[in-house]
């Protein structure tokens, strides 16, 4: 999956309401930013492929 | 007793009755009354209850008791660290309003207990989301080797503490880089041990999957001595693995031969000049090949995610209750990490797996990895952006673009620092190993220490100030 623009406004505004957390209007360009960087991360660990048995570590051991 | 001197000096010299404990820890006492409002490096100094413990390793002694092998050392822990009777600040505003912490860390228990002597809790970014050192509630800490210039985040005042010799030890965090990050800026050995070989208890958290604590020092053998004390089976952190101690300190004059150690290639050559450090201690270790570590970028980007996440689940109350009592650029990446899909983490965490499965089978062919411990010298205090590899970028997540890949899977670590020429500003190495062996990160750094490659010295201007000398 390449990465895509998307509207960060609409997740703010769909997602903020369900979370209870109020989005100052000085605080949107911040968290806008930090989603867009986001997507663009998500878009390249989608590009790994894993497999339906492949495990995850959420208490990692080395 | 000098600024340079190490812990392994300090602890010869008290137990061999030459300085009094308390005589070590008054003159480091002086040191940071001095110092510090210079580097901004401790929040707190806990005068009163060195000089206690001070004494009861003097009294131990006197009895012809054994106090430990950091007898009367000084050492300081970054302000997530647990301190009976401190609130834990954890680098914010908000936890200021705690309650006082009713036990010490138990990393801080495992010190004292082998001689060495609490003196304050040091500055850091706010609740570990930081590559910087800066602080908005408590100011930055600031580079020994160039005060205008940033310590590194988010240990950076367990980096400002050691190379401004006012402590020869700290204790820090690293969940992305916040050990080696700092050490590579300062000029220090640091040590990211594996994930889950030594106790985060009463310690304040911030990513559970990738949190781990580690020191700082100027020796190789102060860093192998103090992993050692703090080595053993915690049932207060669920994440420890039950592995037995493996004491480091004894072995660390056996090398591992050049053959066997790699330098990361692909995606950990993206900065010239960090290569140029990296060369140089491949060289002095006789290290040609060069190994690629595979997906280091979406590792990179599924420790980032993670990150965000986590950390957002950890601060919603706060997030809802006192968004404006953050720093405003740590509020905003939380606020951003609530609103990911949860879908992008569950599969981050699965890749995880899968990484290290891949990540593993090169240390059948080598037993170290160097890579750099960042892409750049200490930037400016208050800089926001760099150039990466020719574009213009945002300084801050950019740090830990070297180091992440690695904590990501909980490789151990000693981040060793490097020197182009005199005058310049140091950049760290890491030196990689596979799972549980600490021991090989601490026997090359010791190679490279033993060779001149690699040296930590107390920056310039701080280096001289001996006061209170027995």
């Amino acid at each position: 999956m390449a990465y895509k623009p998307f509207d960060a406004d609409a997740m703010i505004d769909a997602s903020a309401p369900l979370l209870q957390l109020q989005v100052a209007p000085e605080h949107r360009a911040g968290i806008k930013a930090n989603l867009k960087t986001a997507s663009k991360m998500a878009a390249l660990v989608e590009q790994m492929k894993l497999e339906d048995d492949a495990e995850p570590a959420p208490v990692y051991r080395a | 007793m000098k600024a340079s001197a190490t812990a392994a000096e300090i602890a010869g010299d008290v137990k061999a009755g030459r300085i009094k404990a308390r005589a070590v820890v008054e003159a480091a006492l002086k040191r940071i009354d001095r110092h510090n409002p210079m580097l901004g490096a401790f929040t707190e100094v806990t005068a009163e209850r060195a000089l206690e413990t001070a004494d009861s390793v003097d009294a131990k002694l006197a009895e012809g008791g054994d106090p430990g092998p950091l007898a009367g050392v000084p050492f300081a822990v970054k302000n997530l660290y647990d301190i009976r009777g401190l609130v834990t600040r954890a680098g914010s505003k908000i936890n200021r309003d705690n309650a006082p912490a009713t036990t010490d860390a138990t990393l801080v228990t495992r010190l004292e207990a082998a001689g060495a002597v609490l003196v304050g809790a040091l500055n850091m970014g706010e609740y570990a989301y930081d590559f910087t050192g800066e602080n908005a509630h408590d100011g930055p800490s600031r580079n020994p080797h160039a005060l205008d210039r940033m310590t590194g985040g988010s240990s950076g005042g367990s980096a400002s503490a050691v190379a401004g010799g006012l402590v020869p030890l700290s204790l820090g965090s690293d969940t992305n880089g916040s050990i080696r990050v700092p050490a590579s800026l300062c000029g220090l050995f640091g040590l990211k041990p594996t994930y889950g070989r030594l106790s985060r208890a009463h310690t304040f958290p911030f990513v559970s999957s990738l949190d781990h604590l580690g020191p700082f020092a100027r020796s190789v053998e102060d860093l192998a001595l103090v992993y050692d004390a703090m080595q053993g089976f915690d049932e207060a952190d669920p994440a420890q693995s039950k592995r037995v101690n493996e004491p480091t300190a004894a072995r660390l004059k056996h090398p591992v031969p050049g053959r066997r150690i790699a330098v990361a290639g692909d995606y950990f050559t993206g900065s010239a000049e960090a290569q140029a450090h990296v060369q140089k201690v491949a060289k002095a270790l006789d290290a040609t090949k060069v190994v690629t570590i595979p997906d280091a970028q979406a590792a990179r980007a599924a420790a980032f995610l993670i990150t965000m996440a986590e950390g957002a689940a950890l601060h919603l109350d706060r997030l809802r209750s006192r968004p404006d009592d953050f720093d405003p650029e740590v509020r905003d990446r939380l606020l951003a990490g609530a609103m990911l899909p949860a879908v992008w983490i569950e599969r981050a965490q699965k890749f995880r797996r899968a990484y290290r499965d891949k990540v593993l089978k090169l240390f059948t062919e080598v037993d170290v990895i160097l890579a750099p411990s960042a892409p750049m010298t200490a930037p400016l205090i208050g800089q926001k952006t760099a150039s990466f590899g020719g574009v213009e970028m945002p300084l801050r997540p950019h740090m830990g673009i070297f180091t992440q890949p690695i904590s990501f899977i909980g490789l151990p670590v000693v981040s060793v620092p490097v020197w182009l020429e005199d005058g310049a500003l140091p950049l760290g190495v890491q030196v990689i190993a596979a799972p549980w062996r600490e021991d090989i990160c601490l026997r090359v750094a010791h190679q490279l220490e033993a060779s001149g490659t690699c040296v930590a010295p107390v920056a310039r201007g701080f280096a001289e100030a001996e006061v209170g000398a027995a």
